[in-house]
Parts: C-alpha cells; structure tokens; sequence
C-alpha cells in the first residue's frame, strides 16, 4: 500500500514535470529571463531524478530528504519572481514549477498523514504568497487546492495504512488459526492412535485394563468424529443435494461400523435427510433392544438408480410372525416411523429378522 | 503361541512402518510376543523402501498416514520390487478413497487401528498366507468401486492418486442413465469396447461382499448360503484380484498412451 502511493507521488512528479516544460517551452519568449526558465526546468528534472529514485527505497524516505523537497519545490517556486517579468508574476501567471511543487507536498502527505501534507501544502502556498506579493484569483484557487491536497491526501494515505495493517492483522490471524489447526490435526492423530493402542492392548489384557480399553475406544471414537466432523456435513455442491455418505459418516462409534464408496453418495436434500433419520432410528433401535453386546453395520450402495441404507446386528433378533403381531397391535412403533420417514421420500423400507441372527432394516430411495 | 522359537526361518518376518514412534513400537513388541519376526521398523515410505530392499520382509504392516508418500505409491513400490511381498493396510482415521487406492494398488488386506489385536495377529497370519482380509468398510468400498466402474466411469488410472471423490460423485449421476442392475451384478453386455474391460462382479460375488459389508463373518456367510468358509474366502479375494488386475492393466494403457514403453 506505502509502496503504491511513493510510486503515485513519482508519476505525479514526472507528469508534472512534463506539463511544467510544456509551459516552458511555450511562454519562454515572453520571460524576462528565459535561459533561467530552461535553467529552472533542469533543476527541476535533476531533482524530479533524485527523488524518484531515493523515494522508490523505504531507506531513502527520511525527513531529511522530505524537507529538502519541500524546500526545493519552495525556492523553484520563489524563482518565478527572477524569471518572470513582475507584472506576470503579480496578475497571476503560473509558477515555472506549476503543479510540479505539489509533488513535494504529496510526498509529506505519504510520509506524515495530513499534519505532514497540511505542514508541506503551507510552505509552498506561503513561497507563492511570497513572490507574487498580491493575491490574484488562480493563486488563491491554487493556494486552496494544494492545501486540500496535503490535508486530504495525507487523510487518504493514512486510512490506507490502516486498512492495510488490520487486513494485515487478519491475514496473519487467519495463518495462525491454520497453522493451530495443522498442529492439531497432528496431535489430534498421534491421540487416535495411542488410544487405539490403549484399547486394542487393554482389552488382550482384560480385568481393569478392559475397563480402561473400554474407556480408551469411547474417547477414540468420539475423538474421531470431532476431528472428522467438517467433511462429514459438507453439503452437495449445489441443486440441495447432500453427500449421504457424509451424513451417515458421524453415525460410526465403537459398536457402529459405517461402509459405503470411497466418493460422495450426492441424492436430494429431502430424501437424504430422511434416510440418514431412518438410519439414526435404526441403530436407536438396536442399542434398546438388541442386547448390550449387539453390533450394528451399516452399508450405503448406490447403483446409480436408487440409493439402499441397510442396517444390520447381530444381536437377538425376533420370529419372523412376531414383527407382524407386533405391528397390527401398533407396538412398533420405530418400525412405523421409518417406514412413515420412507414413504414419505418415495422410497421403502424392508424389515428382516429372526431369532439368534439379528435383525436387518433395508432403507431404498429410487433417484429420481 | 511360538512354538517355532527355535526356527527363527520359519516365522512370518514383518516389516512395521508407522510414523508414531509409540505405536509401531507397541505393535512390534506385540507381533514379536505373538510369534512373528520384526523385520524391522520404518516411519516413513522412503525408509520403508530401504528397509525392505535390505530384510526382504514376508508382510508389511503399512500405515496409510505416512509423512512422504501416499500408502498406495508405497505399496506399488513395495511390490515393484519385490512382487512377493504382502501388505496389510492399518488405517487410524482412513480417508476413504487413500484406503481404496492403496489396496487397488496391490496390498493383500485392511484393517483398522481400533481392531483387538488377536484380530490383527489373525490378519498378519492371513496375509502372510496371501488371503486377503477384509473390514466392512473396505467390502463396501469395493462394492462402491464396482459400481462406479460399471456406471462407465473411465480410467482413473495414471495419477499418482488416481480418481477423487469428485470423479467418484460424477460417476454415480453417470449411474442412473447406465442401466446398472438392481442387485449391482454389473452393466448388461454392451457393445462398449470399454465397458467390457470393466471388471464386473458376479451375482454370487456381489451376494458375498454386501455380507461381508454387513458385518457377517466368513462362516456365518457359508452358513447362509450353504458355501465352504473356503469358497466364501475365494469369492472375497477374487472381488479384489479383478480390480488389482485392472488397476494395474489401466496403468500399463495410460503409460502406452503417455508414450512411454
């Protein structure tokens, strides 16, 4: 941002500069001294060259140099008297610097905000005063429009700065969070895996240490599922779909294995949620009434025209009439609600079961 | 548990590669109790390398995390230089598609971190006598390549990761144009030269690893459908083979299309 405006102020002295020896080359006949005009116009393009290259250095910016500039584009400025015939100077006739003296003005603006560019504008519009000793209408313009430039310039530049050091600020924060994040994801996985070993080994050894491994492969689970936690509810990358695989992800625990593609499963936002309510059910279902030990799997296949949710344990099961009976006296109650959630998505649900080999809830949703 | 002490030759020798010091530890000490002979340990895939090159080790017990270099390129590698060598794949936290890319790239069997660890002793014994093992995760992520092959996905092959999940998502819209059967038995015979390249499952096939990915057990699933353990075993590993096979056919046609033979 400094650096853009140092480069603004050199275009402006040079443009200036420019528009200075064209009104040189135009008027010098009409000089009292018109050698001291070209002689003025090659101090000005010797200092224009100092400038522009110590300024484009942040080392070559010092006050020093700065207050030179100033004084430079001031004794120019006063030059005219020399130059000039005096009834041009006193009627109003432009500088032979012109606009180029404000270059120096904009240069304290950049350097020291509006008190600097309010500071440079003064010392110039005082050396105009000077030598014209009047006070005609374009000087007076002139006067106030260098002021205003210093003042606001300088304003201008600072709120920049400002801008530019809080956009700083946030970048830096956001590079921080980033690199915490990394960290973590490091410990994160070096967690995982002690805890894995923890359980793994804890439960080889049971008694307490079972106990312990038990304990171990909760926290694992759930460390996963945290860390995992982003990707798995990404949303579809348009049109409301939602990645099923990443809503069923989170489902997984220590005695809940979740199987699908390695890609996204990408099905409407309405059938996607009931079916990942169906499953949420399903596995409820399973921790109540499967028995403590009971395992559940679920597998998601997509075949292109429909997308199947199946939910199997291995825990007690029940009779195949059973399911009915229970059903025609509305006693389950879970059964109907995922069929409800099914139908509801235009798809079905199947129930198997039997004693001893678990029982089976088979989730279909045709793609449409 | 080691009656073969005395025969240090005839125990399964294992390389460990894991980038947790803590781990490959516990596991090493572990597989060493168990029987088995530690090859050696390695963090990373280019130690890995070397240290197979130098104890030419039965199994690799393989981390999927590796600071260097993905599972899958390690075990190309691996089995570039030694095609006898088996893999086994532990996973912590496994991203999906790196735990299907590195077995389509040739390792023998998957597992993961929070598995007992008889269950991996088990595993290393499995793969040490080149059985494939499987996790209901990796049977539905087989089942989900099939299916994505068959929608008319093309070659994902040639990359050092071959096929993102963005290919992946484009072949299961693909899908609902592609005629793919119910039951996931493959595309019926077109007369896409391509499509019949693909490698399908059979119907017997599929039956098997939607069990498998269900949860069941290799005799429950002979059990159910009146099969040998053994054959219920074959179906599985053959699932795999075919999609090794074209994994690796797919890889020989991008380098004859990039022009290097």
């Amino acid at each position: 941002m400094a650096e853009q405006m140092w480069r603004v102020v050199g275009i402006f002295r040079v443009v200036t500069l420019a528009y200075a020896a064209f009104l040189v080359i135009r008027d010098h006949a009409g000089f009292a001294h018109p050698a001291g005009g070209f002689l003025a116009l090659g101090a000005m393009a010797a200092w224009t060259a100092v400038t522009v290259i110590a300024y484009a250095r942040p080392a070559g910016r010092s006050k020093w140099l700065i207050g030179a500039d100033v004084a430079v584009a001031a004794l120019l400025v006063l030059s005219t008297r020399l130059i000039l015939a005096a009834g041009q100077v006193s009627a109003g006739a432009p500088t032979i610097p012109a606009s180029w003296a404000a270059s120096s003005v904009l240069a304290c603006a950049v350097a020291g905000g509006p008190a600097g560019g309010l500071a440079g504008a003064r010392v110039i519009v005082a050396a105009d005063l000077a030598e014209r000793q009047a006070l005609p209408q374009s000087t007076f313009n002139n006067a106030v429009l260098v002021l205003i430039a210093g003042g606001v310039g300088g304003y201008v530049v600072q709120l920049g700065l400002r801008a530019e050091a809080a956009a700083d600020r946030a970048a830096r924060r956001e590079a921080a969070i980033a690199e915490r994040e990394r960290i973590a994801r490091g410990v994160h996985d070096s967690v995982l895996q002690v805890l894995a070993l923890v359980s793994a080994r804890g439960r080889e050894l049971g008694g307490e240490a079972a106990e312990l491994a038990r304990l171990a492969g909760e926290q694992e689970s759930a460390l996963r599922t945290l860390v995992s936690g982003p990707s798995a509810t990404a949303a579809g990358p348009g049109g409301g779909q939602l990645d099923l695989a990443g809503l069923l992800g989170p489902l997984a625990g220590a005695f809940v294995t979740v199987s699908g593609p390695a890609g996204a499963v990408l099905l409407a936002e309405a059938p996607a949620l009931a079916l990942a309510a169906a499953t949420g059910e399903a596995l409820d279902n399973v921790r109540r009434h499967a028995g403590p030990d009971a395992k559940a799997w679920v597998l998601v296949e997509d075949d292109g025209a429909a997308v199947t949710v199946s939910v199997r344990d291995n825990g007690l099961g029940f009779a195949p009439g059973r399911l009915e009976e229970a059903e025609a006296a509305g006693r389950l109650g879970v059964a109907q609600s995922i069929r409800g959630r099914l139908r509801d998505a235009g798809g079905t649900a199947r129930l198997t079961s039997s004693p001893g080999q678990g029982t089976e809830v088979e989730l279909r949703v045709p793609r449409t | 548990m080691c009656p073969e002490r005395d025969q240090p030759d005839l125990r399964p020798r294992v390389l460990v590669v894991d980038d947790h010091p803590i781990w490959r530890q516990g596991v090493a000490d572990g597989l060493d109790e168990a029987g088995f002979a530690v090859a050696g340990t390695a963090g990373d895939g280019a130690q890995a390398l070397r240290v197979a090159t130098a104890t030419r080790p039965g199994v690799v017990l393989l981390d999927l995390n590796l600071p260097d270099m993905s599972g899958a390129e390690v075990t190309r590698r691996l089995l570039a230089a030694d095609p006898g060598i088996r893999v086994l794949i532990l996973s912590a936290s496994g991203e999906r598609q790196d735990v299907l890319d590195a077995m389509t790239a040739g390792s023998t069997g998957y597992l993961v971190k929070s598995a007992q660890f008889s269950e991996l002793v088990a595993a290393v014994r499995s793969v040490a006598a080149g059985e494939a093992v499987f996790t209901p995760g990796l049977a539905g992520l087989v089942l989900g390549e099939y299916r994505r092959l068959a929608a008319g996905a093309g070659s994902r092959a040639g990359a050092g990761r071959p096929g993102t999940p963005g290919s992946a998502v484009g072949a299961a819209d693909a899908g609902g144009t592609g005629g793919v059967g119910g039951a996931g038995t493959g595309v019926g015979s077109g007369a896409d030269p391509a499509a019949l390249a693909r490698p399908r499952l059979t119907e017997r096939e599929t039956e098997v690893l939607r069990l498998v990915a269900k949860g069941m057990t290799y005799p429950e699933i002979a059990a159910l459908l009146v099969l040998s353990p053994r054959t219920v075993q074959n179906h599985v590993q053959n699932t795999l083979i075919k999609l090794q096979l074209h994994n690796k056919a797919q890889l020989v046609r991008y380098a004859l299309e990039q022009g290097i033979d």
